[in-house]
């Protein structure tokens, strides 16, 4: 019998544990290691950020769901990973310590046969002055990357929408609070939520609303941008952006790496050295993202993070990490089975992986502040790695270890973005795009790099709609519920 | 070598904007071709978009007569908001109100791929920002207010939309299905209503009608993924729309049947 330790619960982790139960659970072991007791379907964060949904709705335990189908879940962080067992014991294993109520802080050891790091990111809100200490969220700005974090943002919102009914005038500041960060998309969907609500309110006219990012364009997205169809024109992001900012009265600052942030004020560097600082009344800032700090040990006890890690954190894996400069960068540098290069039974997938160099293109300011968009992994990339490696994990139990591993490229993956710009059953609006692939292939596709036939976007209600039904599909499909292996990633 | 410029209304290609990543002999060939076509046209500046190339590159004429070349341009801050009218060599002989920045600053690469800036006012700013457009595939079109643009595009032989680029046709022969079982279920309604001052039973003739709008819809279900095929950029061509509107119409007369049902 073997074991499989999924360390993390997230879109990617919950995706390759649910597949690997359902392929190979009854004759193996799954273990979920996660320091969460709830699941949480994330981009409907957006939503418990502005009232419109609540926690609850977008949130369910884990515990039941992972007992009914026979996973063994431990809720605790991992600390470490020992890779070669240690003195006693060839047998690899993971350090974990509980982060459950009655047991917090006790660690236990948890062999496996296969790992999968699948722990997401570290909130790295320390990396800003002022946004924040560590992973916690700091007292100036709101966040809505956790369920809770949005909620606390809601009420921060109303409490501005009451004022503004009183009669005051607010500033808002949403977008990326430093160079490195991704999860623009995030950043966008909020700030158009909030516009949207505002209007419902009443009181857009009392709002001034602005708009601020690493982004070298409006609408690169952390992918370089894309060439999409809009009311039957075929446009740049850029453009597209734009109009919708123009439209929608937003303002933007671009190009930006927030270094400060004070109570009411964000201080900021720009891609052609100016600095600036723009007040605000409220604001949500995205914090960069790291890996979760776990530490890899030598059998002989000797640390050996830097073997297993990148810098930043992220796990290696089957990528080119030497590509060098950025004329240099090849689709074929991305990873496709998510294999660690030293250790052939641990895997990485979602977020935990570590890049080989981002999508955009990489720029700096005179100053040498790298400010530019990192690779984002969304929900259907992560879910289609978590799968793939599950796949992966079973034919190397089933067929023993020389069975091919499974693939999936971001550079051959194509990736579907549903990005709400208000909620609403008949006014809301949505921006969904599609691009392929993900990471743009010069060899294959000379020029953009992708395939036009396939990259497309269009804004209106529908889009609306189809995020909605994919909020209550993809809650469907977590909790195991009927016909969920039929629900696509 | 002095290229073509790209008129309307040639449509400009799909493929644009591709930051340049090799600066190399092509790059500085694509820039001499460039200016040779500014000196032979007598023009201020070109994109490597305006003749037929997708790098995001341009090249201003500077009034000392000497070049300016900026490798992947971007727009970085603004100030200041300056209406006037503009010409380009997309639309020869025309021109439109345009409301640019007054104030901008571009950060942008030299032949040698050196990061630089510049900052610019006035008509230097109103051309780059023009010439920043067209590296992302837009014409000033975009730009125009509402009013504007419909003024703009009664001077357009071909209509507006022939200035971009089109791979998604705005009418369907499947449409002609979805008038089809429209009308029958409008047919349904009229005859629902005449069973009120008919003697005889019309029921039967309702049961026909629904059959033959559902017959109708089914064809336009399988019309219309066919013709989807054809069309893989298109939208409203997805295979979601077509069931969204399969089952709209359905639903539609579905509704006017069981309402008959009951009172008919």
């Amino acid at each position: 019998m073997a074991r499989v330790v999924v360390l993390g619960g997230g879109v990617s982790g919950h995706t390759a544990a649910t597949f690997l139960q359902d392929w190979i659970g009854s004759n193996h072991e799954v273990v979920v290691v996660t320091p969460n007791s709830k699941w949480n379907w994330i981009p409907s964060n957006i939503w418990v950020g502005v009232g419109q949904m609540t926690k609850e709705d977008v949130t369910f335990d884990l515990a039941p769901v992972y007992e009914k189908v026979g996973i063994i879940y431990h809720q605790a962080k991992a600390l470490g990973i020992h890779p070669e067992g240690d003195k006693k014991s060839d047998k690899p294993y993971v350090v974990v310590e509980s982060t459950k109520e009655g047991s917090v802080g006790e660690t236990e050891n948890i062999e496996y046969d296969y790992l999968i790091n699948a722990t997401g990111p570290k909130l790295n809100f320390g990396a800003t002055p002022g946004l924040g200490e560590g992973t916690n969220l700091g007292e100036h700005t709101v966040s809505v990357c956790t369920a809770d974090h949005a909620e606390h943002a809601s009420h921060e919102l109303h409490k501005m929408i009451e004022a503004m009914k009183a009669g005051e005038r607010k500033k808002f500041l949403i977008g990326t609070g430093h160079g490195m960060c991704t999860c623009q998309g995030a950043a966008f969907e909020y700030i158009f939520n909030i516009e949207h609500e505002l209007r419902k309110a009443g009181v857009r006219d009392m709002a001034d609303m602005k708009w601020i990012s690493n982004e070298s364009f409006l609408g690169d997205f952390g992918v370089g941008g894309l060439h999409m169809k809009s009311m039957g024109f075929a446009v740049s992001s850029k453009i597209f952006a734009e109009s919708l900012f123009t439209e929608r009265n937003v303002d933007w600052i671009i190009g930006a790496h927030v270094n400060k942030v004070e109570s009411g004020k964000a201080h900021y560097e720009l891609l052609d050295g100016t600095k600036g600082e723009e007040e605000f009344d409220f604001s949500m800032l995205i914090p960069p993202f790291a890996g979760v700090g776990l530490k890899a040990i030598a059998k002989d006890g000797k640390d050996i993070t830097d073997t297993l890690f990148a810098p930043n954190g992220f796990l290696k894996v089957d990528a080119n990490y030497g590509a060098g400069a950025y004329e240099n960068w090849k689709a074929s540098d991305w990873p496709s089975t998510y294999q660690n290069p030293t250790y052939s039974n641990i895997f990485a997938c979602g977020i935990a992986f570590a890049p080989p160099h981002p999508i955009s293109k990489p720029m700096k300011s005179p100053a040498g502040t790298p400010i530019g968009p990192t690779p984002p992994r969304t929900g259907m990339p992560s879910g289609i790695m978590g799968k793939t490696v599950a796949h992966s994990i079973t034919d190397l139990i089933t067929k023993g270890a020389d069975a091919p591993l499974h693939k999936a490229s971001m550079a051959e993956m194509g990736a579907a973005c549903v990005a709400s710009a208000g909620k609403g059953l008949f006014n809301g609006t949505a921006a969904a795009m599609t691009i392929y692939p993900v990471v743009p292939d010069f060899e294959k596709y000379p020029g953009t790099g992708r395939d036009t036939d396939y990259t497309f976007g269009e804004i209106g209600l529908a889009g609306h709609w189809i995020k909605h039904i994919l909020h209550h599909l993809f809650m469907h499909k977590a909790q195991l519920r009927m016909g969920w292996t039929l629900i696509p990633e | 070598m002095v290229k073509d410029i790209v008129t309307y209304p040639t449509p400009p290609s799909a493929e644009y904007s591709t930051d340049v990543r090799v600066f190399d002999e092509n790059l500085f060939a694509l820039i001499d071709d460039l200016k040779d076509t500014i000196e032979a046209n007598g023009l201020e500046a070109l994109t490597a978009f305006q003749i037929k190339n997708h790098f995001n590159v341009v090249v201003v004429k500077k009034s000392d007569g000497s070049f300016l070349e900026l490798i992947n341009p971007r727009l970085i801050s603004t100030k200041g908001k300056i209406t006037t009218r503009e010409k380009t060599a997309y639309f020869p002989g025309l021109s439109a109100e345009v409301t640019r920045y007054d104030k901008i600053s571009v950060i942008y690469q030299d032949r040698d791929g050196n990061d630089l800036s510049l900052k610019a006012e006035g008509d230097f700013s109103i051309l780059l920002q023009r010439k920043i457009d067209y590296t992302f595939g837009s014409s000033f079109l975009n730009k125009l207010s509402k009013e504007e643009k419909a003024n703009f595009e009664l001077q357009l032989e071909y209509g507006a939309e022939a200035a971009t680029a089109q791979t998604c046709p705005t009418t369907f022969k499947r449409d002609y299905f979805k008038k089809g079982v429209m009308a029958i279920t409008v047919a349904m309604i009229l005859l629902f209503i005449a069973s009120f001052f008919v003697e005889s039973s019309l029921w039967m003739t309702q049961v026909y009608l629904y059959l033959a709008a559902l017959v109708v819809n089914v064809g336009y279900f399988f019309y219309g993924y066919y013709e989807g095929k054809k069309y893989s950029s298109c939208t409203s061509c997805q295979i979601g729309n077509i069931i969204g509107t399969f089952v709209i119409s359905l639903v539609k007369a579905s509704v006017v049947l069981g309402v008959s049902y009951f009172f008919m």
